[in-house]
């Protein structure tokens, strides 16, 4: 009799548990996780999953753990349209992030405005995103990663203060990327009444900068502003080392894929750079932030794992607000946004639900990347 | 009553495909559909110029990609309806294919081979470089067709669109065309001695194909709203390539079910994009190994084994 | 005009053409001795930089070490392409070697990339950021050993089509297989050994090129259409041909690139090839098998 009792309060505790346990909620994500921007698209993820991962330690999002559910764009429109399609067919998730390449990302914007689903983009760069959402456009897109327009804007302003703003020179990838910053420099210099000293594009996947860098050499630019990424950063800022080029660097430069025997050299000792994120921040959120990575992925953060992460935080921080993890009030609540971010600004979305958060400028100084400039875009 | 089969099966599907919408509202299971037709016009007009004429042909790719970025253009710069730059489209592609095809044809086909090679090559790096033109890797977006926003409205159009395509590639590969094609892709000699032009028809193949390509390319690019150098990928030629082989390269049906499989396939598999285009290049190597003449031709031989036996 | 800058230009184009001349000449031998476009050259191209990124960071090869033994490796590499795939294909099947060896080329590209993924890699040497300096022109180190290496390559390939038998009989074949076949020349052996050669050159290439340029599973694909564009420029099996017109496409993308838009040199290449088809299909030097 007490044996039968006892397996009666079991089953019975049991079956509260199961019917106690809410269903997880659940979040899209397109990445590049294959092909050229397979590196991005892995970071971007291990961002989210970080950001994921801390607030589900803490109970979850509403008392539900949260889930997402990563899938593979290949930076291609094509394949990134009918990846997020096929994700929001079944009309399980509640958000959607990112999908790093630009290009993507203006062609999902109108599949989750038809299925009323908000996206979030925390690496695509275009300014044509931002351009045409909120006010008079997709009301379903917010981007939290600051335009280039404003990162630039930043840059420039710091070297005018320091004498440096004349007579750069521009070397930028051929994509939207690179288009961008060049217009974004164009901008922020023609306000100061000053002009770029020189343009010159690449394609994307070029081995040899021999004859550019060539070219740039005989233009002679007092400074020149890069704009490259991956490999093609790699092989363009060997081949400039190599050929004894000493014009100091400015741009987006990526100080975390510079060859540390090129930094320790110390010819690259006065090069700026502006990016939205560096890991030599010195703040004491940054450096927590940098460690729970470190120990949860084996390997420092860069700038796509902390947008990734950072906009991850928004979008949590909005489901929470919303008070039922529906997208329609999702969305309304990332319109209220109000989040501290960990580079110590408050991230809140403009009219064409864009954020601004800080921005940070970086020298090289004794074959080191020193912090120089935190401002606000 | 053999004579009308096909045709009455095939409009009799072409209904089934149209009333999908109205079954299931999943956008995906309609993106599929759109991906199956394009790929089904693709191969087959691969199959038109490659298995049926015996031209290997990297240029299908091409004639997609500028029917697409026409279209785009003529719709985003000019003003144009979509409806006049869709024809424009295709009559640009044709125009590049017929323009390809005749300088390297009285060359020899394995010219051929590699212009229209370099050509898809070319229009690539076209596509990104001339940035005043096409914006270059940022692409074109913003291609609505109006009245056509709808997903389901958009599937049905692009379902009749193969439909149509397909019938016109069947009705011209069962007619004498199709049979002079197949002479010259079997002996040119004995087929020019019979008064064939082989320069004429493989021109009259190309053209056709190039201008079914530029259709579905026009099509496919207002479908995804956004046009960029990608619509050139060599993965396109590559899929277009096994399907055709696997398909049985100068089988018509072959081909067509191929293009079913291998736009479902992968997608359910969920295969990351390298273990599938691994995939590809395997049974691609096994496929030259062992059976040139494809699933198409294993039916075929089987069907002639049985008719042999069956007297 | 700046005579410095022309120079330089002209000096850079002649060693990116000399690096373009390393992996066409041996696409050329593979189709003046086979008839086979070789899809997967680009691939071998990759794997010689691949293995090497491997022997200097795992085995601590030497710079020198490490081109030697990925060339050697590499030939031994073309033994086994040419038995597996290449003997069983006929002398018509130009379709067919095409797919064949496009599908060789998917396959390990793809392989590659699963394996390796697509983050860069960096082969380091000592001498890889060092340059050489002749008055105001200057060449980096690398690439200095880069001209050196491909011209004696060059020079040796030279020597064995011309002053040796078994060059004799690889000219007689590229010439006419049933002639060949006539006097008594075993095609199988001496496409074996064509085959052997082409691949060790692009294996050399990869090796010797490795520590310029990131390497990574992805890095054939670029360089192997434009050796297709310079094969057909120099006529098709015209090995001299086809180094000729690397040096040329080298210095003519070169000299493009440093007065207008550098996107333009890239489809200088294609252009050029287009043209030549269309104008002088036997190539721009003649003596090619006419395609």
């Amino acid at each position: 009799m007490k044996r039968l009792m006892m397996a009666a309060v079991a089953s019975a505790l049991l079956a509260a548990t199961a019917m106690a346990q809410p269903s997880p909620i659940r979040i899209g994500s397109t990445l590049p996780l294959t092909g050229n921007l397979a590196f991005f698209g892995q970071h971007s993820r291990w961002g989210t999953e970080l950001a994921v991962a801390e607030a589900n330690a803490l109970g979850g999002v509403l008392g539900r753990q949260v889930e997402v559910d990563y899938q593979d764009n290949q930076c291609n429109p094509a394949v990134g349209v009918s990846s997020v399609t096929r994700m929001l067919s079944d009309k399980t998730e509640v958000a959607l992030l990112d999908g790093v390449c630009s290009s993507v990302i203006l062609a999902i914007m109108p599949v989750v405005q038809r299925a009323g689903v908000p996206l979030v983009v925390a690496n695509g760069s275009a300014t044509a995103i931002a351009d045409a959402s909120g006010v008079g456009g997709n009301k379903w897109t917010f981007k939290v990663n600051p335009s280039d327009a404003s990162l630039v804007e930043a840059l420039v302003g710091w070297l005018q203060q320091n004498g440096n703003a004349d007579g750069i020179g521009f070397l930028g990838e051929d994509t939207d990327f690179g288009r961008a910053g060049m217009q974004a420099f164009e901008q922020a210099l023609g306000r100061r009444g000053l002009k770029l000293a020189s343009v010159d594009y690449y394609q994307q996947g070029t081995a040899d900068f021999t004859t550019v860098l060539t070219k740039v050499r005989r233009a002679n630019p007092k400074s020149l502003a890069l704009y490259s990424v991956g490999a093609d950063f790699q092989n363009l800022i060997r081949q400039y080392f190599g050929m004894g080029l000493t014009i100091p660097l400015t741009g987006r430069l990526l100080t975390d894929q510079i060859p540390p025997e090129i930094l320790a050299s110390g010819r690259l000792n006065g090069a700026t750079a502006v990016q939205p994120y560096t890991a030599e921040i010195d703040l004491p959120a940054n450096h927590a932030f940098i460690a729970a990575f470190q120990k949860m992925h084996g390997a420092p953060p860069n700038l796509l794992s902390y947008e990734a992460y950072e906009t991850t935080r928004v979008l949590l921080d909005a489901i929470s607000r919303s008070g039922i993890a529906q997208p329609g009030a999702i969305r309304d609540a990332l319109q209220t946004t109000k989040l501290h971010s960990i580079l110590g600004a408050e991230i809140e979305f403009d009219d064409h639900n864009l954020a601004h958060n800080n921005a940070v400028i970086v020298m090289v100084r004794d074959g080191k990347v020193q912090v120089v400039g935190l401002s606000k875009t | 009553m053999t004579a009308f089969r096909a045709p009455a099966l095939g409009i009799l599907a072409w209904l089934a495909l149209l009333g999908v919408p109205l079954l299931t509202g999943s956008e995906y299971l309609l993106d599929t559909g759109i991906a199956i037709a394009t790929f089904a016009v693709l191969s087959t007009g691969l199959n038109l110029i490659y298995g049926y004429t015996g031209l290997l042909s990297f240029a299908q790719v091409a004639f997609f990609g500028l029917g697409g970025y026409c279209a785009a253009l003529l719709v985003t710069r000019l003003d144009f309806s979509f409806w006049l730059a869709l024809p424009a489209g295709a009559v640009v592609a044709t125009l590049a294919g017929l323009l390809i095809g005749y300088s390297s044809l009285r060359l020899s086909r394995h010219a051929f081979a590699i212009v229209s090679l370099s050509f898809a090559l070319l229009c690539g790096i076209v596509s990104r470089d001339w940035v005043s033109l096409t914006r270059g890797s940022m692409g074109i977006p913003g291609l609505s067709l109006p009245g056509f926003d709808d997903p389901a409205q958009m599937y049905r159009l692009m379902v009749t669109a193969a439909a149509i395509l397909l019938a016109a590639f069947y009705v011209l590969l069962s007619s004498r065309l199709g049979r002079a094609l197949r002479a010259i892709k079997l002996n040119e000699p004995l087929a020019q001695s019979q008064g064939i032009d082989p320069l004429r028809y493989k021109l009259l193949a190309i053209g056709v194909s190039a201008a079914a390509s530029g259709v579905m390319g026009a099509l496919f690019v207002f479908h995804l709203s956004i046009v960029d150098p990608s619509v050139f990928d060599f993965y396109y030629t590559e899929t277009m390539l096994i399907m055709v082989i696997l398909g049985g390269a100068g089988s018509f049906w072959g081909v067509i079910g191929a293009s079913v499989v291998f736009s479902i396939v992968p997608d359910l598999l969920r295969f990351s994009s390298d273990l599938r285009l691994m995939l590809y290049g395997v049974v691609l190597v096994a496929a030259m190994l062992l059976f040139p003449a494809g699933f198409g031709g294993l039916l075929q031989q089987r069907r002639l084994a049985r008719w042999s036996t069956q007297r | 005009m700046d005579g410095i800058y022309l120079l330089q230009l002209l000096l850079n184009g002649l060693v990116i053409g000399v690096i373009y001349a390393l992996i066409a000449m041996g696409l050329s031998l593979i189709f003046g001795l086979l008839g086979i476009v070789n899809f997967a050259h680009g691939e071998f191209y990759m794997l010689g930089a691949m293995l090497s990124f491997f022997a200097v960071t795992d085995l601590h090869f030497s710079y020198w070490t490490t081109i030697l033994s990925v060339t050697l490796v590499a030939s031994a590499a073309g033994l086994l392409f040419y038995h597996l795939f290449l003997s069983s294909l006929r002398q018509g099947d130009f379709e067919r070697s095409i797919l064949l060896t496009l599908g060789i080329s998917m396959v390990l590209q793809n392989g590659g990339i699963f394996l390796w993924t697509v983050t860069p890699r960096i082969v380091p040497t000592p001498y890889s950021y060092a340059a050489v300096t002749f008055g105001e022109l200057q060449i980096p180190v690398l690439r200095l050993f880069t001209l050196c290496i491909a011209t004696a390559a060059f020079l040796a390939l030279y020597v064995l089509l011309n002053r040796t038998l078994i060059g004799k009989a690889m000219r007689g074949l590229s010439h006419s297989r049933h002639a060949a076949a006539m006097v008594g020349i075993d095609h199988r052996r001496v496409a074996r050994l064509a085959v052997m050669i082409g691949i060790a050159l692009s294996g050399l290439a990869g090796a010797t090129l490795a520590p310029v340029y990131s390497v990574q599973p992805t890095m054939g694909s670029a360089f192997v259409f434009k050796a297709f564009a310079i094969v057909i420029i120099g006529g098709l099996g015209n090995i001299l041909g086809a180094a000729l017109a690397a040096i040329l496409l080298g210095i003519v993308e070169s000299l493009i690139g440093g007065f207008l838009p550098l996107t333009l040199a890239d489809a200088a290449g294609f252009v050029g090839m287009i043209l030549v088809l269309l104008f002088k299909p036997e190539g721009l030097f003649g003596r090619g098998v006419r395609v």
